[in-house]
C-alpha cells in the first residue's frame, strides 16, 4: 500500500508556501517534480566522487565508472532491454531523436512517417532532412477524437524507411497502439522510432515485448534530473548507425590520420557526460519501480477522471482528445473558444498558486491546421492529491464565473 | 494597451529591481510590435491581464469580472492618467527650470523639485503696507518712474532692476545672482531700496545720498551692505562708521539725509515702488517682466538668453 503522504514528504517543493499557500504543481508533462533521493545521489557524486567516468583509473573514477555503468544498467533492466549496451545517455529526447535523425542512413526519396500530433523535435528535424536531403516527410492523421487512425497509417506506411511516432501526446495524451503500430512497420520493412518522452514515466515500457527499434525519452519528465535522456536503439542497428557527435571517449584509438570508433554506446556518447545527471536518473528509475506503474496508472486516471467530469460540467470548456479520461494518460488539455489560454495558466498561478502549462506545447502544427489559439494543460503525476484537483476545479469555476 | 502602462511602471520599478527591468523591456517590445503593426505575440499582455486579475479575484469576483471585462476600457484609462500626468510633470519640469516653480512663474504652490518653496520666499511687505492686493498678475512697472534710482550701465538692451531690502535674508539670497547677472550680461542695472520692515527705512534715504554725492562708488557701499551683519545695519551710528570706512564724507552725507528734499525726494521713490503693486522683497523685474523671490541663477539668465539653454 503506498502511503500519499509519504510520497509527497520526498517532495521538497510540497514544504514550501508560496503567499501563504501550497503549491499546486500540476505541470508534470513539461518537468517533473525530483525527490529527495535523486538530489541527494546528484549531491554525492559531487561531493564524494567528482571524477571523470569510464576514463580515469584512480579510485574516484572507478566509483564513478562504476555508479553510471549501475545507471544504464538500471535503465535497460526498466524498459526490458537485452543489454545496457543498447542505451545511450544523451541530454533529452530532442537530442535523441536528432541521433537518430542524423545517425540513420536515409536519402533522397525515403520515407519518414509521423503523426499529426508531434512534439516540435519529432517534426523539425524531418523537415530540416526533407529540405536538406530530400527525404520524403508524410503525417498521419488522427481519427476526429484524436486517437491513432489505423488504417489511414497502414495505407500511408507502405514503402515508409522510418515510422517516428509519439507514444503519447504531450497535448492530449493519447497513446497510440505502439504494438500494432511495430508490426505493421516492421511487415512493411520499415524501422520504428518511439517518442517516449510522455509514456515512460507514466507506463510500463518493455522494449522486448514492443520490438521497438529505437525508443527515445527524457530524464526530467520522469522524476530525473535536467538535462538527462536516453535514446534505446537494437544493438544491431546500433552497430550500423553512424555517430553525428564525435570526439572525446567515441574511439579506441586515433592517428594524426585516422580513427577507430568504439562500439556503442561508447561511439555515440561523445565528450564528458553530465555523470551526476545520469547517476541521478538512476536513481529516479529505480524510485519509479518502487511505486510502482499500477499505483501511478490508477492515482492520475482518478484524478484525471474526477477534474474532466467537473471540466465538462463548464459549458465553455472545451477538451482536447478523447473525452474518456482513460485514454488521456495524466493529461487534461482544455481551451475556451476565442481565448488566450495564457491568461487563465497566469490567473491560477496568481489566484491559488496552480501551476499549469498553456500555450501550443510545442505541437504548433497541430493549432495551426484547426484555428486554435493554445490550450491550457493540466499534466498530472502521482504526488499529486485529490485535494489539489479540488482546489483546482474550484479556481476554474471561480475564474469561468468572470470571463 | 497594457504594454504602455507597464513600461511606465516597470521602467521606474526597475530602477530597483532586475526582475522589473526584465518586464520593462518586454513591454517596450510589445508596444514596439504594436507601432510596426505587428501583433503583441509575446503574451506579455495576457500575462499582466492574468496577473492583475489573479489576484483581484479572491478579493472580490465582482471587481475581478468588472477589470477583466473592462481591462482594455481601463488601461487606455491609464493611459490617459499617464499622458496627462507626463505633460504636467514635463510641463512642471519646464517651469522648475525656466521660473523656479513648478507652477509658473511666482506661483507658490507644491512643487516636488522645491519641495520647501525656496524659490518663492519673499520678506511679505504687507504686515507694513497692507494696501494692495497679493497677486503676482499686478506686479508691473507700468507708468513708475524709476529715474531716480541708483542705475548702471546705461543704454544696454536689457534691464534688469531689483527691488530688495538690506535687511530681507530672500533679497541677500537673491543680490549675488543679480550681481552676477549684471556683470554677465552687461544689462541696465537699476537698484531700488524698499524696507519690507520698518527699521530700515532711513537707509532709503542714506542710499540715496551716497548715489547722489559720490555716484559709481554707490554700488561698492551696496554690496557691502548686503553682505554685512544684518543686525548691525539697524543702528544709525554703525553705518557712520561704514561710511567713514568707505571714505565718504560722514557730515555730507549725513546733511543730505536730513535735507528735506531728500526725504521728498524717499517719499517719491517709495510711492513710485508701491505703484509697481510689489508684495514682497526680493522682487526682480528682468526687461519687465516680474520675479518674485530668490530665484536660482538660471532663471534669471534663461530671460536674457537668445534661446532658452545659451
Amino acid at each position: 500500500m503506498i502511503d500519499e503522504e509519504k510520497i509527497r514528504k520526498d517532495f521538497p517543493i510540497f514544504d514550501k508556501n508560496i503567499n501563504g499557500k501550497p503549491v499546486v504543481y500540476f505541470d508534470s508533462a513539461c518537468m517533473s517534480l525530483k525527490p529527495r533521493q535523486v538530489i541527494e545521489a546528484m549531491n554525492e557524486y559531487y561531493f564524494d566522487y567528482p571524477a571523470c567516468a569510464g576514463r580515469s583509473s584512480h579510485r574516484l573514477g572507478e566509483m564513478a565508472t562504476k555508479k553510471v555503468r549501475e545507471a544504464r544498467q538500471t535503465i535497460a533492466q526498466f524498459i526490458n532491454a537485452r543489454s545496457e549496451k543498447e542505451i545511450i545517455f544523451t541530454k533529452n529526447t530532442t537530442e535523441s531523436i536528432n541521433l537518430v535523425a542524423n545517425s540513420l542512413d536515409l536519402k533522397a526519396g525515403d520515407l519518414v512517417l509521423t503523426t499529426d500530433k508531434e512534439h516540435n523535435s519529432n517534426l523539425v528535424p524531418w523537415q530540416v532532412l526533407s529540405s536538406k536531403k530530400g527525404i520524403r516527410h508524410k503525417v498521419v492523421g488522427s481519427d476526429a477524437d484524436g486517437t491513432f487512425d489505423l488504417e489511414k497509417y497502414k495505407k500511408m506506411v507502405k514503402g515508409a524507411k522510418l515510422v517516428s511516432v509519439v507514444h503519447t501526446s504531450n497535448l492530449d495524451g493519447t497513446t497510440i497502439p505502439a504494438k500494432e503500430i511495430i508490426k505493421i512497420a516492421h511487415e512493411n520493412g520499415a524501422l520504428v522510432l518511439l517518442d517516449a518522452a510522455q509514456s515512460i514515466p507514466h507506463q510500463e515500457i518493455n522494449v522486448r515485448d514492443l520490438d521497438v527499434d529505437f525508443l527515445a525519452f527524457s530524464g526530467h519528465k520522469m522524476l530525473g534530473p535536467t538535462g538527462t535522456g536516453v535514446l534505446y536503439g537494437k544493438y544491431q542497428l546500433l552497430e550500423k548507425l553512424e555517430p553525428f557527435l564525435v570526439g572525446g571517449d567515441t574511439v579506441e584509438y586515433s592517428t594524426y590520420k585516422e580513427h577507430k570508433m568504439l562500439l556503442p554506446p561508447e561511439k555515440f556518447e561523445a565528450g564528458l557526460q553530465d555523470y551526476a545527471g545520469i547517476i541521478g536518473l538512476g536513481v529516479a528509475v529505480k524510485y519509479l519501480q518502487l511505486v510502482g506503474f499500477d499505483y501511478i496508472k490508477n492515482h492520475e486516471l482518478k484524478l484525471n477522471k474526477y477534474i474532466s467530469d467537473e471540466l465538462s460540467k463548464i459549458p465553455k470548456i472545451k477538451i482536447i482528445g478523447p473525452a474518456d479520461p482513460a485514454l488521456r494518460s495524466g493529461i487534461i488539455s482544455f481551451y475556451i473558444e476565442g481565448m488566450n489560454m495564457n491568461q487563465i495558466a497566469v490567473m491560477l498561478d496568481n489566484m491559488s498558486n496552480i501551476m499549469i502549462r498553456s500555450g501550443r506545447h510545442c505541437v504548433h502544427s497541430w493549432f495551426e491546421a484547426r484555428g486554435i489559439i493554445n490550450s491550457a494543460r493540466v499534466s498530472l503525476y502521482f504526488y499529486n492529491t485529490m485535494k489539489e484537483a479540488e482546489i483546482f476545479i474550484e479556481s476554474i469555476k471561480k475564474i469561468t464565473q468572470i470571463i | 494597451m497594457i504594454c504602455i502602462i507597464a513600461l511606465v511602471v516597470f521602467s521606474v520599478m526597475g530602477i530597483f529591481s532586475a526582475t522589473h527591468r526584465a518586464l520593462a523591456k518586454e513591454a517596450l517590445d510589445c508596444i514596439f510590435r504594436r507601432v510596426t503593426f505587428r501583433p503583441c505575440n509575446t503574451g506579455f499582455d495576457e500575462r499582466m491581464k492574468g496577473m492583475i486579475v489573479g489576484r483581484l479575484i479572491n478579493k472580490s469576483v465582482l471587481a475581478a469580472r468588472f477589470v477583466n471585462k473592462y481591462f482594455e476600457f481601463l488601461s487606455w484609462g491609464f493611459i490617459v492618467i499617464t499622458l496627462v500626468s507626463g505633460f504636467y510633470t514635463i510641463q512642471g519640469g519646464y517651469n522648475f527650470y525656466l521660473y523656479g516653480s513648478c507652477n509658473g512663474l511666482n506661483q507658490s504652490g507644491f512643487c516636488a523639485f522645491d519641495p520647501k518653496g525656496e524659490n518663492n520666499k519673499i520678506t511679505d511687505i504687507s504686515q507694513t503696507c497692507g494696501t494692495e492686493e497679493k497677486s503676482e498678475k499686478n506686479v508691473s512697472l507700468n507708468g513708475v518712474d524709476l529715474s531716480s534710482f541708483p542705475t548702471k550701465n546705461v543704454g544696454s538692451k536689457d534691464t534688469v532692476v531689483l527691488i530688495g531690502c538690506y535687511e530681507c535674508d530672500y533679497t541677500r539670497k537673491a543680490y549675488p545672482d543679480i550681481q552676477k547677472l549684471v556683470r554677465e550680461k552687461k544689462t541696465n542695472y537699476i537698484f531700488a531700496h524698499y524696507p519690507a520692515k520698518e527699521n530700515t527705512n532711513f537707509l532709503s534715504e542714506v542710499g540715496y545720498c551716497v548715489y547722489k554725492e559720490y555716484g559709481e562708488r554707490f554700488w561698492a557701499f551696496n554690496d557691502y551692505l548686503f553682505t554685512v551683519d544684518k543686525v548691525q545695519i539697524y543702528q544709525p551710528d554703525y553705518i557712520n562708521i561704514i561710511l567713514k570706512n568707505f571714505d565718504f564724507n560722514v557730515e555730507k552725507i549725513n546733511n543730505c539725509i536730513n535735507d528735506p528734499a531728500t526725504i521728498q525726494a524717499v517719499d517719491y521713490q517709495v510711492s513710485q515702488l508701491k505703484k509697481t503693486h510689489l508684495y514682497g522683497t526680493p522682487t526682480v523685474f528682468i526687461n519687465g517682466e516680474a520675479f518674485v523671490g530668490p530665484k536660482p541663477y538660471r532663471v534669471y539668465k534663461s530671460v536674457l538668453n537668445k534661446f532658452i539653454f545659451f
